[in-house]
């Protein structure tokens, strides 16, 4: 799970949407700073100039009253100038005369006359802290006439819509590019699944292939050839017509090299049954001169029964190797030991000596067919490739789910190009001439899921193993 | 304002002394070819009511027929010394002026407060204190009117002297706001712990601005006293004087007047008898005496 959420591993359709959101959440977070600065900026010269507008505007009316020391006065002016100042909003405004004592305040049960004022006064930050927690921020002017310093006027602001302001733009900048981004990343994710939809659907086409053959884009869907779209279907079905027409091609070729089998076979066949027949011709030469002499009668019938079990051996077999296309889903020990019949004429009329060990005692699941038609070819390739007086050996038995199927020759070898066949499968492709038959063998192991092991220290040993098919398939084609 | 806007000019005093001889006494003066006529009017009241300003100058250039031209001051002194030195022809002066200047004036007319010729000084202070005697606001800072006023000032003064203490002693500090109306924002905004102020003003300004009388409360309530009085110099035409005074009596009688006397709280005037004001006087004296 957590390896499907690795970054490589996320659909572009989700990845570049992704990046589009990260990107604007860093533009975002860039802009809403700078904004937020040059806000602060603003705010900082718009209370410096309501504080020079205020402080001054009061001062030039407090000044006569300063210099008269007149509290009454110096209130009135504050009191009115409560109501008349809309902006800044002054908590409190006071005014220290030059023995830092409070002469009136805007506020007199706070800040009484003759007072203190508050010890603030004393550290007033410039430029204020309009970030202050308390949302308040002190500000002072001096005032001085002819040179002589009457006192202060001071007032407390609430700088509290200030910080609104700010966390109000903060807030709106936050809501905003968060909406920008969700729109962003909608828009990114709707593009880049247009636009992705003709590899979306190449890739789901390829995911779809069976038997190597892979399904085409109807021509009533696709795009115009113009497009890159269009372009890419069509290369698609040019590509799944071709593997179409390879399948088909070695079908073909399959199917050529079983009939070539079959002449082979035939040749044998007819060397099979033509060998007890020069015996029945004897014999019944012998029934024809001495057919009275009942001892000749019967061993002439012996000689005829022989040579017709003979016949009937062969052509049994052949019946069973070539019976039906449909595919047995079983192995019997007899469907092994009838090749026997098929190869030992070969094999004697090589000269060759047959070694024949079956150690299969019960039926095993793999297809039979499949299984007569590997040993059958490596068995008539040894014999081909063995000089006379050597010996040609087979040995089939089962271990662990697995068939195994072992052919020895004591012959030169294989050639390099059965070997490259052998080793590598049928990927390779299609031998040009000769070795179809190992083409052949190499194609069914694969099918069948097997392995193809060689050893050539003296002669050759070909080992297959087919392992057991699936459950499923064991059940009887209806 | 000029100077020159108070102080008649052409003034013929023969027509209008025979006009005023001629008239009754309580019907409107008529005067003959007038330029104009001044009245000056102390902080004593609503001393910001323009539109009030307006209509007494309306009704009384209409009583009297000619332009009357209402004179305002900041202090009881400045209208005072115009009015001792012929510079208006009548003023609404407090008694405490009346009474210093005794000698140099004449009564025109007493405006009547509840159907009296009388009012009382209160002091006061923030409600939310918690004082319930005068003697409480020792050690404060007290507001004062004006050094001229009986109620904003004399009357407290007097209350001192009685015990043997001064404002200056009594109070920490006092101040002076120039306006009973004053006197009440200093209370109410707690600038001053207490306050002198007129009687007739805070009550009725309890009706007109109750937010800030709410703010006060009254602690100390004198004793009657003679209302301040509409005064002429006895310099001025006794014609003139007694046709004003004839207009301000009249004034129940005519529909702005009534409007005046609406917005005044007042019940109409008449004449007075300057033994109004001897309590005003008997104060002064002990105010003078022992200060």
């Amino acid at each position: 799970m957590i390896e499907r959420l690795r970054p490589s591993r996320l659909p572009v359709a989700i990845k570049i949407p992704l990046l589009i959101a990260i990107l604007m959440v860093v533009v975002a977070a860039g802009i809403s700073k700078a904004v937020l600065q040059r806000l602060e900026q603003s705010q900082q010269n718009h209370f410096h100039e309501l504080k020079a507008v205020y402080l001054e505007g009061l001062a030039t009316a407090l000044k006569p009253y300063m210099i008269r020391r007149d509290p009454w006065e110096v209130f009135d002016v504050l009191d009115r100038a409560r109501s008349g100042y809309s902006a800044p909003k002054a908590k409190v405004t006071l005014v220290v005369g030059a023995d830092k004592k409070v002469l009136a305040s805007s506020d007199p049960r706070a800040f009484s006359i003759g007072a203190l004022p508050p010890s603030e006064l004393a550290s007033i930050l410039l430029p204020p802290d309009l970030d202050d927690p308390s949302g308040e921020v002190w500000i002072k002017r001096d005032l001085y006439e002819a040179g002589v310093h009457l006192g202060a006027v001071a007032a407390l602001i609430d700088v509290t819509s200030f910080q609104e302001a700010r966390r109000e733009t903060l807030f709106a900048l936050i809501g905003f590019n968060f909406l920008l981004t969700i729109l962003l990343a909608a828009i990114g994710w709707m593009v880049v699944r247009r636009a992705m939809q003709p590899l979306v659907r190449l890739s789901d086409l390829l995911s779809r292939s069976t038997d190597g053959r892979l399904p085409t884009v109807p021509t009533s869907e696709l795009p115009p050839p113009d497009t890159e779209a269009g372009r890419a279907y069509r290369s698609y079905n040019s590509a799944a017509a071709a593997i179409d027409e390879r399948e088909a091609l070695l079908k073909r070729l399959a199917s050529e090299e079983r009939a070539s089998l079959i002449g082979r076979y035939a040749s044998a066949l007819a060397h099979e049954v033509n060998n007890p027949l020069g015996g029945l011709f004897n014999a019944v030469r012998m029934i024809q001169r001495h057919g009275d002499d009942q001892t000749q009668r019967e061993k002439a019938a012996q000689l005829i029964e022989r040579g017709l079990t003979g016949i009937r051996n062969v052509v049994k077999a052949s019946l069973v190797l070539w019976r039906s296309p449909v595919q047995e889903a079983k192995v019997t020990p007899s469907d092994i030991e009838d090749l026997r019949y098929l190869v030992a004429g070969d094999a004697e009329r090589r000269g060759l000596i047959l070694s024949w060990d079956n150690q299969i005692d019960s039926e095993v699941p793999v297809l039979v067919q499949a299984v007569r038609q590997i040993a059958l070819n490596l068995l008539l390739n040894a014999c081909a490739a063995s000089p006379r007086g050597s010996a040609v050996g087979f040995r089939a038995f089962e271990t662990g789910k697995i068939l195994y199927l072992e052919v020895t020759d004591e012959g030169p070898g294989l050639p390099e190009e059965a070997l490259q066949l052998l080793l590598s499968g049928p990927t390779i492709g299609v031998p040009a001439s000769s070795g179809l038959g190992i083409w052949t063998v190499a194609r069914l192991v694969s099918e069948l899921n097997g392995e193809i092991h060689l050893t050539s220290e003296t002669g050759s040993r070909i080992e297959v193993r087919l392992p057991h098919h699936a459950e499923r398939a064991l059940k009887p084609a209806a | 304002m000029s100077s020159g806007a108070f102080v008649r000019k052409g003034f013929n005093r023969r027509q209008v002394l025979g006009a005023a001889a001629a008239s009754a006494l309580f019907a409107p003066a008529v005067i003959a070819k007038p330029t104009s006529v001044s009245f000056g009017l102390t902080p004593v009241f609503l001393d910001s009511d323009i539109k009030l300003i307006s209509q007494i100058e309306t009704y009384l250039s209409a009583q009297l027929g000619v332009p009357v031209t209402l004179v305002k001051r900041r202090t009881y002194m400045e209208i005072t010394s115009l009015l001792v030195a012929g510079q208006l022809d009548a003023a609404w002066i407090c008694g405490l002026p009346f009474v210093q200047h005794r000698s140099q004036l004449q009564l025109v007319a007493v405006p009547l407060y509840l159907g009296e010729p009388t009012y009382r000084s209160y002091i006061i202070c923030n409600s939310s204190d918690a004082i319930g005697d005068p003697i409480e606001t020792r050690g404060g800072i007290h507001a004062f009117s004006d050094p001229d006023s009986n109620s904003g000032h004399l009357v407290t003064a007097a209350w001192l002297a009685g015990m043997n203490e001064t404002p200056g002693s009594f109070f920490s500090k006092t101040i002076f706001t120039y306006g009973h109306r004053n006197v009440i924002r200093a209370v109410a905004s707690g600038l001053a712990h207490s306050g002198s102020v007129d009687g007739y003003v805070w009550e009725v300004m309890r009706e007109v601005e109750p937010e800030l009388i709410n703010k006060s409360k009254v602690i100390r309530r004198s004793e009657l006293m003679g209302f301040p009085p509409i005064a002429s110099s006895r310099a001025t035409d006794p014609g003139i004087a007694r046709a004003i005074g004839a207009a301000l009596i009249n004034m129940p009688n005519d529909p702005l007047g009534q409007k005046i006397l609406a917005t005044l709280r007042l019940d109409g005037f008449r004449q007075g008898e300057p033994q109004l004001f001897d309590s005003i006087a008997a104060a002064w004296q002990r105010v003078r005496r022992d200060g």
